[in-house]
């Protein structure tokens, strides 16, 4: 009897109702990509990197562009006043008319090929994404520019298996300073796709804050791939608050190419029924004099699962690296799952790291506490709960973003933060 | 205010109460004393509706109702207390927020409506003074880097804050220097009333002398072995747990 052939039909057949790439990118990128890809199939639970995140589910799904319905996209407006642009599948439908001299934003078609930087990922999302990248922008703070208010920038997901891939870039010039809030959320959409790309670039003593919320519907995939370069003197800080969504992944990779530079990633992670998360990070430390931070927290319940991997790399001549990670997760059920695993691969002998990862259930003596003053069991959890989590968002520092976040937490777990704000 | 009849109580299977029986009403302070083990600690953990105890036997009336058919957070709202031995530390919960939603429970309750922030504040300067906590303190992370004298003054003061009818004082006097027993006693002394009353556990003598109980109730395994007045506890505090002991072994 003849066997089935093995064949890469999966990451193909997937591939088959996407549209190639509209955004111009560099030929040479392109062509290289693709030959890589045609190669490629989704990575199965042998390969480390997806050990616990299975892409089955997602590589079932027929994706086919849909129409996208008419929408106010005040309705997905995280803050106020910030300098903010929307987009909404494949379309940008809103961008701020003020935008101040030493910010330029180029949006879709006004990028041309040359604006992008050099931006190497060998994951099969981020070549999904050069692949059919239909929009996204090209971010550059100029020299020594402070920007003034927050840039805000909002994609939404519209309509049910819609596939969706932003490109973007950001790039800030020497002593340059911005804070970036970047939501994902869905309308009207179900066993949707989006997989966004993010292509950061810190000059010289620039200062960067990009904090973002996944917020996607409950039946929706969401990739997201931030690649970061720092250069010497530069402060880099990643919030990422996963509040709802089917399936997420992040993967976000930080090369710190020059001395004295800090970085901090932050995480947190909220999820429930059969929802899962995993978040992969890397920090490669190339320079010496550099600090790094990482702290990813997460609760689960009912039958949700998180994974992470945080990688720490200390390259031979990187010495004086303080370098430190931390996951710590809270089990609110027993069907719920995390499988959490820290790694520091460290070359030079002069330096301090350290990780750490705990997963536990909630303490029922705090719980005991709170109930035995009158506190109702429910409310009681909800308030030990939110406590374990708030450090985190404590390294949140926008107060007005930090409210739309309480908000959020308040409406969809019950959730009461009051303090600080 | 409170009848406990014939109570027995044990925890993975080992019998730690074997028929206690007690009666404390309004106005009275009532101290139990006993060596370690006697079951001290297990009576308040009771009382206040810790799970991990298995009632076997008894009943345990308070104003009324069944005190072992209501939920820990239904018999605070109801106005039992426990000052707890071990003060627990919650990161991130603060004091003062927390206690405001507890009392705001507990008057939805009773049919009254939630207090204003000003007024719960008032109260929060009102209290906080009575057991000389610090007013930052109060509205800190639970217990949260608090030293000892300082968690069982935060204890006291919750005690002040939720006005409760009975109040539980279990080891409160342990690991507090003479002048932090000054503070906490003197913070139970003033919240004493003829409608409220107090049950202290203890293994010294000592907080007595600055909180006068009206009785004074001996346990040793698992059961009240001698009951008397405040000097009771002065001769157990000179003849040593071994004198009861004996006494119970004859």
């Amino acid at each position: 009897m003849e066997m089935e052939p093995v064949t890469k039909v999966n990451l193909q057949s997937f591939r088959k109702n996407l549209l190639p790439a509209k955004l111009l990118l560099p030929k040479p990128l392109i062509d290289a990509n693709e030959k890589a890809l045609v190669e490629m199939d989704f990575p199965n639970s042998r390969q480390e990197a997806w050990k616990y995140t299975r892409l089955n589910r997602v590589a079932k799904i027929e994706l086919e562009s849909t129409a996208a319905s008419p929408i106010n996209w005040e309705d997905f407006n995280m803050v106020k006043g910030a300098y903010t642009f929307v987009f909404q599948n494949t379309t940008c439908i809103y961008i701020s008319s003020e935008i101040p001299e030493g910010i330029s934003i180029k949006i879709g078609d006004k990028i041309g090929s040359t604006d992008w930087l050099s931006s190497i990922n060998e994951s099969h999302v981020a070549k999904l994404n050069v692949a059919h990248a239909q929009n996204g922008c090209v971010i550059n703070i100029a020299k020594g520019v402070q920007v003034d208010k927050p840039i805000q920038i909002i994609y939404i997901t519209d309509g049910p298996k819609q596939p969706n891939f932003w490109r973007n870039q950001l790039q800030l010039e020497i002593g340059a300073k911005a804070d970036v809030h970047i939501g994902y959320f869905s309308n009207n959409a179900h066993e949707a796709y989006s997989n966004v790309h993010w292509s950061v670039f810190l000059k010289e003593n620039s200062h960067l804050v990009m904090t973002k919320i996944q917020n996607d519907g409950e039946a929706n995939f969401h990739f997201s791939t931030e690649n970061i370069s720092q250069l010497k003197d530069s402060n880099f800080t990643l919030n990422t608050v996963t509040l709802n969504g089917s399936f997420v992944r992040n993967d976000v990779l930080v090369n710190v190419e020059g001395d004295n530079c800090e970085t901090h990633l932050n995480g947190a992670y909220i999820m429930k029924e059969n929802q899962h998360v995993d978040n992969h990070t890397t920090v490669d430390h190339i320079f010496p004099n550099c600090n790094s931070y990482e702290l990813y927290k997460g609760v689960l319940d009912e039958k949700s699962t998180a994974v992470f991997n945080g990688k720490v790399f200390v390259r031979p001549n990187a010495q004086k690296i303080n370098a430190f990670q931390s996951n710590a997760n809270v089990l609110l059920s027993n069907d719920a799952t995390v499988n959490s695993k820290p790694e520091l691969e460290i070359y030079a002998d002069d330096v301090k790291c350290s990780h750490g990862s705990t997963t536990g259930q909630l303490d029922e003596e705090a719980v005991f506490y709170l109930r035995s003053r009158g506190i109702s069991d429910a409310a009681a959890r909800q308030m030990v709960v939110a406590a374990f989590m708030q450090d985190v968002f404590s390294k949140i520092v926008s107060k007005e973003l930090k409210a739309y976040i309480y908000a959020k937490l308040a409406n969809r777990f019950s959730w009461q933060y009051e303090e600080e704000l | 205010m409170i009848t406990i009849k014939d109570l027995h109580a044990s925890i993975n299977g080992k019998a730690i109460l074997k028929g206690l029986n007690l009666i404390v009403n309004a106005g009275e302070v009532h101290a139990i004393m006993g060596p370690n083990g006697a079951g001290k600690s297990t009576l308040a953990s009771i009382l206040a509706g810790r799970e991990e105890y298995e009632i076997t036997a008894g009943e345990i009336d308070f104003n009324g109702e069944d005190l072992l058919d209501l939920s820990i957070e239904e018999r605070a709202r109801e106005g039992l207390f426990l000052a707890f031995q071990y003060p627990v530390e919650i990161p991130g919960v603060s004091n003062v927020n927390f206690l405001r939603t507890a009392i705001n429970e507990i008057r939805e309750h009773k049919g009254q409506k939630a207090m204003s922030a000003k007024e719960f504040m008032e109260l929060v300067r009102d209290k906080s003074a009575l057991v000389e906590l610090d007013s930052k303190l109060a509205s800190r992370s639970v217990n949260e880097g608090f030293s000892g004298g300082e968690k069982k003054r935060n204890e006291i003061f919750q005690m002040a804050m939720l006005n409760p009818k009975l109040a539980i004082l279990d080891e409160t006097d342990s690991g507090l220097d003479i002048d932090a027993l000054r503070i906490v006693a003197n913070g139970v002394n003033q919240l004493k009333t003829n409608q409220n009353a107090t049950i202290i556990i203890t293994h010294y003598q000592r907080l007595l002398d600055y909180i006068i109980p009206d009785f004074v109730h001996v346990l040793y395994d698992g059961k009240i072995v001698k009951s008397g007045g405040k000097e009771l506890a002065l001769e157990l505090e000179e003849k040593g747990y071994d004198w009861i002991k004996n006494n119970a072994a004859n």
